[in-house]
């Protein structure tokens, strides 16, 4: 196949994955920014490695590398986050609204939802997988081969993420809020 | 189905990775049990808060512009093969014994070429085989623990292959890794010999080929022997000499000691 044919095809398989690549690395740098360098990024990995693509499914095979360049960039900027540990603090200490500034209330309140914002304060891990499936809806195998672990793996991730979202103060505080204003 | 069997389900229920038969077992123990419903409702209320109030963040357009520019800039795809010289250094810095051994793979290769398989397999294994040594994805799984690489390995295919580590004859395993063969994942062991990398894929034998003792080729300067047993099909592809290589595979397709 020509050089040229094969960029063509490229083009085919990997531009209609674009935002589900966008939107994955905007939430694991949690930047617009820096996710669009990202997906630059990958989008030159993946043509670079494009032979290695047998076909199948193209979403999963550019999502791994895309997975793979935020973490790469995770490791450069914000090292402290792909640290080993299972995290619990992290999400368990997150700020509650209620304690913050003025000015960083409104911040927040103007940027996105709470739950949205407790998903964002999710170690990496779970956030990741979480994304996968309920904003890609993906299926468990295809997250396990994104992410490179077994599915028994993703299957434990996604339920401590769901369980943290359950219980981060983030949401308690905004359901506790609601339920005040309703009484 | 009672509580305890139901709990750990209801997420993959409530996700849709269950089977009709499991789906329909789990609704029938959540009509007459209160906590699983509850817990049920939770999952289900999570995912529409999610689908709601969480973004899903699209590609700005100039993202997709800019996307389109980086790839015209971008040299193109990695050829498929670096000059010899760089695979080579190591025959240049006087291996003789290489050299000779390498001649010696040829006339055994040439000899026995008319393998059941086709030598596109061949081509093909040495192809992944420098893919993964020029790139950067040799090992998915670092491990010399064969009950950490077989595990792994088993959880990606439609079968589990044998592992073996033999350390003790200088040949340690170093990991496994998810290769293609022949349009199909393939199971890779990753061994080390010395400065060399020996890939060794598996898959199941089909069509009830028999047990083969190995057979050699040589290609593009790597060796490449061919063997099944233990129920499985046996490539080994590096650049050591053919016994070593042979020895490996032979050692791999008697099976587990």
């Amino acid at each position: 196949m020509s050089a040229r044919a094969d960029r063509t095809r490229f083009e085919e398989v990997v531009l209609p994955q674009l935002h589900a690549a966008y939107n994955l690395a905007r939430w694991l740098t949690r930047n617009g920014h820096d996710a669009e360098d990202v997906v630059q990024e990958a989008c030159e990995r993946a043509l670079k490695y494009f032979d290695a693509f047998r076909g199948g499914d193209a979403k999963a095979w550019f999502l791994t590398i895309v997975r793979h360049a935020c973490y790469d960039w995770l490791k450069r900027n914000r090292p402290s986050e792909i640290a080993p540990g299972d995290g619990s603090e992290a999400i368990e200490n997150a700020a509650d609204p209620a304690m913050l500034n003025p000015e960083q209330a409104m911040l927040r309140d103007a940027s996105s939802s709470a739950l949205a914002e407790a998903i964002a304060e999710l170690p990496v891990g779970y956030r990741e997988v979480l994304i996968l499936r309920e904003l890609e809806e993906l299926p468990y195998k295809d997250i396990a081969r994104v992410v490179d672990i077994p599915i028994g793996t993703v299957m434990s991730r996604l339920a401590r993420a769901r369980a943290l979202l359950q219980r981060s103060p983030l949401l308690h505080a905004i359901r506790d809020r609601s339920a005040g204003a309703e009484r | 189905m009672n509580c305890h069997e139901a709990m750990p389900l209801l997420a993959a229920y409530s996700d849709g990775e269950l089977d009709p038969v499991q789906s329909a077992a789990i609704e029938k123990h959540v009509l007459g049990c209160a906590d699983c419903a509850v817990r049920r409702d939770e999952l289900a209320s999570l995912r529409s808060r999610i689908r709601s109030e969480v973004p899903y963040y699209k590609a700005p357009p100039a993202l997709h512009a800019r996307v389109k520019a980086a790839l015209a800039r971008a040299p193109d795809t990695l050829p498929p093969a670096r000059p010899a010289r760089d695979r080579w250094h190591w025959l240049t810095a006087g291996a003789l014994a290489g050299s000779a051994a390498t001649v010696f793979a040829w006339f055994v290769g040439s000899a026995i070429l008319d393998w059941q398989v086709g030598t596109d397999l061949v081509a093909e294994t040495v192809a992944n085989h420098a893919r993964a040594t020029l790139g950067n994805r040799l090992i998915d799984i670092a491990s010399s623990d064969r009950h950490t690489v077989k595990p792994w390995l088993s959880a990606r295919l439609d079968y589990s292959p044998p592992v073996q580590d033999f350390s003790a004859d200088g040949l340690p395993l170093a990991g496994g890794r998810l290769d293609y063969l022949d349009g199909h994942p393939v199971a890779t062991l990753v061994y080390r010999y010395r400065e060399h990398t020996i890939d060794v894929f598996v898959r199941p034998v089909t069509g009830g080929k028999p047990a083969s003792s190995p057979a050699t080729a040589t290609l593009r300067g790597f060796n490449v022997v061919h063997a099944t047993g233990a129920g499985m099909e046996w490539w080994g592809v590096s650049d050591v000499s053919a016994d070593v290589l042979q020895s490996l595979v032979a050692r791999l397709a008697r099976g587990p000691e």
